[in-house]
């Protein structure tokens, strides 16, 4: 390599090998011959004592045992090289992804949480699945307001720095659109878990409880429901009834212990646990207190269910009891017979999971399974146990219950009182295909 | 409902154990000795004093929600007529010149009746029970790349001709702040409090259906993709350095179709009399606005020179 040293050529082979290597091997192999080309090296000048020829010669497997890995021959990089650390390379297919049919564009639109590549029951900030009506603002803290007034002794108005003096709360609770798979009401539409059930999402939020700021504001014994207003281009409003808002709401300003993502609300937001999320409003400006609710159009256009004798129920806040199996599912497919853990989620904004049951045969007979890890009210439950699959086909489904005793429908069931045109809170048992090559399809059972 | 939150109060304060009994007055900790201290924690007046005065002032630029009597509509008016010009030109690129809505963008119109059909079109004169909600909407919410950017009076007569669209008010029709609310529409009685739960499943564990009675309906077949969605690759790994990737971000929602008489790409014609000008002034237009477009098209978020490689591409696409 002309006028490079030996030392730099080494740094810049290094780097390259770093840049490259999320690629796949053949693409890899040409990025590498374009890279030294372009600094004026012949390929023959590449020297394996760098370790570079193993990957140019497309071998992965040299670093198998009984081999010593290339990795494990050299230093790798050193603090600081990513300020805020990112996902391994190898994993960059593990993202939040959308169906763009349905929407007319990308700024009122939906994406959706990768549930099959997910593991315990937290979502990590940057998967967090995504609902807006107008957009992401982007918000400078300093100036960003809360307002608390309406029918309240002492009007107030409250900065972030103000927010975060009042005594904090964290939570885990579970997160989901009501829309979430409301594209399954009339047959199987989706190919995969993530779009059959990705507007789903956990995380642990901090924040001050809305009762704390209405104790500071003084309510007044008139008033009963509360407007919530968002900040964004939609200025989102939902009417939220004054129990809930005593009874669990949080301001929040934080999500699994950082600020929340501006895509999440930042700087702060709404959270109703286990109501449905468009509640939960966020980029949060405004509460004002009131005698009734508002009918505002996202309560009244939308997040209303058309039932078939075309009457809609409204303020159907909660989300009633619901779980799917995450593992099989068609992005997670048997790769062989043997052992498997069939894992998956369950929740209910009731409270907390008292138990899942799992059928491989399509609701003919099932069985209970255990529940793992921590069990808490409003929040993702994950359930899990071992399966020795021989090659025979399944029809995989996985019905839980809460401790209110409530217990997940059936398709059939759920179409008997709803119809197919009620778009919201589709809770139904799922079913799962298991062929014989060990694929995994989405179907639904008639 | 007031009595619940009186009954918080206690609460809050053993909680908090605000306690002066501790010799700290200052602290308001956990405290062992909460039956000691809860008599005269119940006291206290155990609030933080944590915020500012809201004052009027403050309030009234914020407080824009209308309720379903008509409070908060501030006085105007406009007629049918003033606002099927507005609509016209604000409105009919996105939702249609008869409301009946391009593409998937939302239909007004139409329906009629259709709420127990197989396919229900909800619209605001099938569907919505209120007509407060249309102003409150308009006025928060709308036209989409502009929120918040109309006068009070074109509000009302933007609210006049869609509900006269709907034939729920006359050609002659003037809006008020006094009329509104009286207004009804056609499916008030549509709708309920929720009544859920609505099923009733029980734990069967043994045989709970004949084999034979399972019908399996199959959804498509999962196919594996080794990149992410390409579109959601190609936005973080382009953004402002590539004008069509920016022009994709946002400037497509009014420059595709025409919406707001904004000049659509692709249509030189659109374009003729704005090339007469510098090419500076072009960008100079794009950031700062002109016409119903605003600064940047709204996206304050994104550098000029982001602003200058959308305004690039768009004229590229006139060649």
């Amino acid at each position: 390599m002309h006028g490079f040293s030996p030392k730099q050529q080494l740094d810049l082979i290094t780097s390259l090998e770093l840049e490259s290597q999320a690629l796949s091997s053949s693409d890899r192999r040409q990025f590498l011959k374009n890279a030294m080309l372009m600094l004026g090296a012949g390929t023959t000048l590449i020297s394996p004592s760098v370790g570079l020829a193993n990957s140019v010669s497309n071998q992965p497997s040299s670093n198998l045992p009984p081999n010593i890995p290339e990795w494990s021959k050299k230093l790798g990089t050193g603090v600081l090289t990513e300020p805020y650390g990112k996902p391994s390379s190898f994993e960059k297919n593990v993202v939040r992804d959308t169906v763009d049919w349905l929407t007319q564009d990308r700024i009122s639109s939906v994406s959706m949480t990768p549930l099959h590549k997910l593991k315990g029951i937290i979502t990590p900030n940057g998967l967090v699945f995504e609902r807006h009506h107008a957009g992401v603002p982007i918000i400078n803290p300093d100036q960003h307001r809360l307002i608390i007034h309406g029918l309240v002794e002492n009007p107030l108005v409250f900065s972030l720095e103000e927010l975060q003096r009042f005594p904090s709360v964290s939570e885990i609770k579970f997160l989901e659109c009501p829309a979430n798979g409301g594209m399954e009401w009339k047959a199987p539409q989706m190919s995969g878990l993530q779009f059959t059930h990705g507007m789903l999402s956990c995380c642990e939020w901090t924040g001050v409880k809305l009762s704390t700021l209405l104790a500071e504001v003084g309510v007044k014994p008139e008033a009963k429901w509360v407007l919530a207003e968002g900040a964004d281009g939609a200025a989102m409003t939902r009417s939220i009834p004054l129990d809930k808002a005593i009874d669990d709401t949080i301001i929040v300003y934080a999500q699994n212990g950082e600020a929340l993502r501006p895509e999440q609300g930042y700087p702060i937001r709404l959270l109703n646990p286990g109501w449905e999320g468009n509640t939960s409003i966020k980029w949060l400006r405004r509460l004002k207190l009131g005698k009734q609710p508002w009918q505002h159009r996202e309560e009244t256009s939308k997040y209303t269910d058309l039932l078939p004798d075309g009457k809609a129920r409204q303020f159907s806040f909660v989300q009633e009891c619901n779980s799917v199996i995450t593992s099989p599912c068609p992005e997670n497919p048997f790769q062989k017979k043997g052992w498997y853990e069939i894992e998956g989620l369950a929740w209910s904004g009731k409270g907390k999971i008292k138990g899942v049951d799992i059928s491989i045969d399509g609701g003919i007979n099932w069985r209970p399974v255990a529940l793992k890890g921590l069990v808490l009210s409003k929040c993702l439950t994950r359930f899990g146990f071992m399966f020795h699959w021989q090659g025979e086909p399944l029809l995989l489904q996985s019905r839980a219950y809460d401790e209110t005793g409530y217990v997940q429908p059936t398709f059939k069931q759920l179409r008997e009182v709803r119809g197919g045109n009620s778009i919201y809170h589709k809770n139904a048992i799922h079913t799962w295909q298991v062929h014989q090559d060990g694929s995994v399809q989405n179907v639904q059972l008639t | 409902m007031y009595n619940s939150l009186k009954w918080l109060m206690p609460v809050l304060v053993v909680s908090l154990s605000a306690c002066s009994e501790t010799g700290d007055s200052t602290l308001k900790n956990n405290n062992k000795e909460s039956k000691s201290t809860a008599k005269n924690l119940d006291d206290s007046t155990t609030l933080f004093e944590i915020g500012t005065e809201a004052t009027k002032e403050l309030i009234n630029g914020w407080d824009i929600d209308i309720a379903i009597d008509g409070s908060g509509l501030p006085e105007g008016s406009g007629s049918v007529a003033e606002g099927e010009q507005l609509y016209d030109n604000l409105c009919a690129a996105c939702h249609g010149t008869f409301g009946e809505g391009e593409e998937q963008w939302p239909k007004l119109t139409g329906g009629e009746n259709s709420l127990t059909d197989q396919r229900p079109l909800k619209t605001i004169g099938s569907y919505w029970p209120y007509s407060t909600t249309l102003w409150d909407y308009i006025n928060r919410a709308m036209p989409f790349p502009a929120p918040q950017s109309l006068e009070v009076n074109q509000v009302y007569a933007i609210t006049a001709y869609v509900l006269n669209m709907n034939d729920i008010v006359s050609d002659e029709f003037i809006l008020t702040n006094q009329n509104l609310a009286s207004i009804k529409m056609p499916n008030a009685q549509g709708f309920y409090l929720d009544d859920r739960p609505d099923t009733s499943n029980q734990r069967c564990m043994k045989d709970c259906k004949p084999p034979e009675s399972i019908v399996v309906k199959s959804g498509p077949t999962y196919v594996s993709t080794t990149q992410g969605s390409p579109s959601h690759s190609e936005l973080s790994k382009t953004f402002s350095s590539n004008g069509q990737t920016i022009y994709l971000s946002g400037c497509n929602l009014c420059h595709d179709n025409g919406l707001m008489q904004a000049p659509k790409i692709a249509t030189p014609s659109d374009w003729v009399e704005r090339q007469q000008a510098s090419k500076d002034t072009i960008y100079q237009n794009a950031i700062n606005g002109l016409g119903n477009m605003p600064a940047k098209g709204g996206r304050n978020d994104l550098s000029n020179n982001s602003i200058k490689q959308a305004v690039d591409y768009m004229l590229e696409t006139l060649e």
